[in-house]
């Protein structure tokens, strides 16, 4: 998966294509967020209504005002974070952001075109995600519709200076040096 | 009245001094002096330079043309600079050098200005660097911590995964190009041509 690290083949992944791997982990941690949020956000409006009315409110998962409710906050968490810094929680946790299909700044309208677009990559049986594995450009039906595409937006070289920082560290207070993580070449 | 005695004695001068004229080897005289001595009795200061107004014939010398006429090109290849070099005794011309003066007439922002500095960042070995001085402990305690440590190595075992994936679907699909890296406007921009490397 890595090979060797020698400073003159480490290279900067800043701008690059965004692979399958890190868009669905950072897909994974904003649905997990965007749930949590959500139900926590239930339980608080279900204790507020406790506090103040006195009855005992439950949200039943199948009901469909709550699916609506769901859908659409999900749809405003993804839609917000796109238009306003081009990456939303868990994108800014794999270093990788959405930009225009040209490499510009996604507009807003864009980003809610995106967002908007966004379901159909699942309605398709899940197809509309397969551009990321198998296109060349790594971009979902929803980056082709809108006219976007996903780069990586870390810096690996200043990751690795932040290692061997520590690894200096280390060997100033005479402790073993740590594996180092940072070992990335550029694709053949 | 010419008294005609005189007026003889002159005719027959002249008369004299043309035919002895005529017999004259002028080149032959030239031969015999001996010129070095003569210039040797010669005191030049007295009867020549001190009668010269160097300035004013200086300022009758068009010095633009004069200098338009000299093949500098050619001068400078009769010039062995290293043998001029060799004459020249460095630490005494920089004893003499007032370098504070001259940093004064520098335009530093102009220098910089005039710097690739992100070539120069480039041609760093930013590793050896970190390790081979206090740089690392010094960028270790002002940067980040745990966290950051923890994003760094996620991120890269993302790529790494990213890689090993993509390298399995190129083989399967036996796709023998990669696609493009990067967007167009975020593709590194190709090196300059020099004058010197566009020449066949």
């Amino acid at each position: 998966m890595s090979a060797s690290a020698s400073p003159a083949n480490l290279v900067t992944y800043q701008a690059h294509y965004a692979g399958a791997v890190s868009r669905f982990a950072a897909y994974a941690i904003d649905i997990t967020l965007g749930t949590g949020l959500f139900s926590l956000a239930l339980a608080a409006i279900s204790y507020g209504v406790h506090v103040v009315t006195g009855h005992q409110v439950s949200w039943n998962q199948s009901n469909i005002l709550v699916a609506i409710m769901y859908f659409a906050w999900l749809g405003v968490y993804f839609a917000y974070s796109w238009a306003v810094s081009g990456r939303t929680f868990g994108m800014a946790v794999l270093g990788i952001r959405v930009v225009k299909a040209d490499g510009t700044t996604l507009p807003p309208s864009r980003a809610v075109v995106r967002t908007l677009a966004f379901p159909l990559s699942f309605l398709l049986f899940g197809l509309g995600f397969l551009g990321i594995l198998v296109g060349r450009e790594h971009r979902a039906l929803h980056d082709v519709i809108a006219g976007s595409a996903v780069i990586y937006a870390w810096d690996a070289r200043a990751a690795r200076l932040r290692f061997l920082a520590r690894q200096a560290e280390l060997t100033a207070e005479g402790l073993p040096p740590a594996p180092d993580p940072i070992q990335i070449t550029p694709t053949p | 009245m010419t008294d005609p005695a005189e007026t003889l004695a002159q005719q027959v001068t002249e008369r004299v001094v043309d035919l002895l004229v005529s017999a004259l080897d002028v080149n032959e005289l030239a031969a015999r002096v001996d010129l070095n001595a003569l210039l040797g009795r010669i005191d030049l200061n007295a009867a020549v330079l001190n009668q010269v107004n160097v300035n004013a014939l200086l300022d009758r010398v068009d010095m633009n043309a004069l200098l338009d006429r000299v093949d500098v090109n050619a001068l400078l290849d009769h010039v062995d600079v290293n043998a001029l070099l060799d004459h020249v005794d460095v630490n005494a011309l920089l004893g003499r050098a007032d370098v504070d003066s001259l940093l004064g007439r520098l335009d530093v922002n102009a220098l910089l200005g005039r710097v690739d500095v992100n070539d120069l960042v480039r041609r760093m070995d930013m590793d050896a660097l970190v390790q081979d001085t206090d740089l690392g402990a010094v960028m270790a305690r002002s940067t980040g911590g745990v966290a950051s440590d923890v994003l760094d190595a996620a991120r890269s075992q993302a790529v790494g995964l990213d890689q090993f994936v993509d390298r399995w679907v190129r083989r399967i699909l036996r796709r023998k190009q990669p696609g493009p890296a990067a967007p167009p406007a975020l593709l590194p921009a190709p090196p300059a041509v020099t004058p010197a490397q566009a020449a066949p």
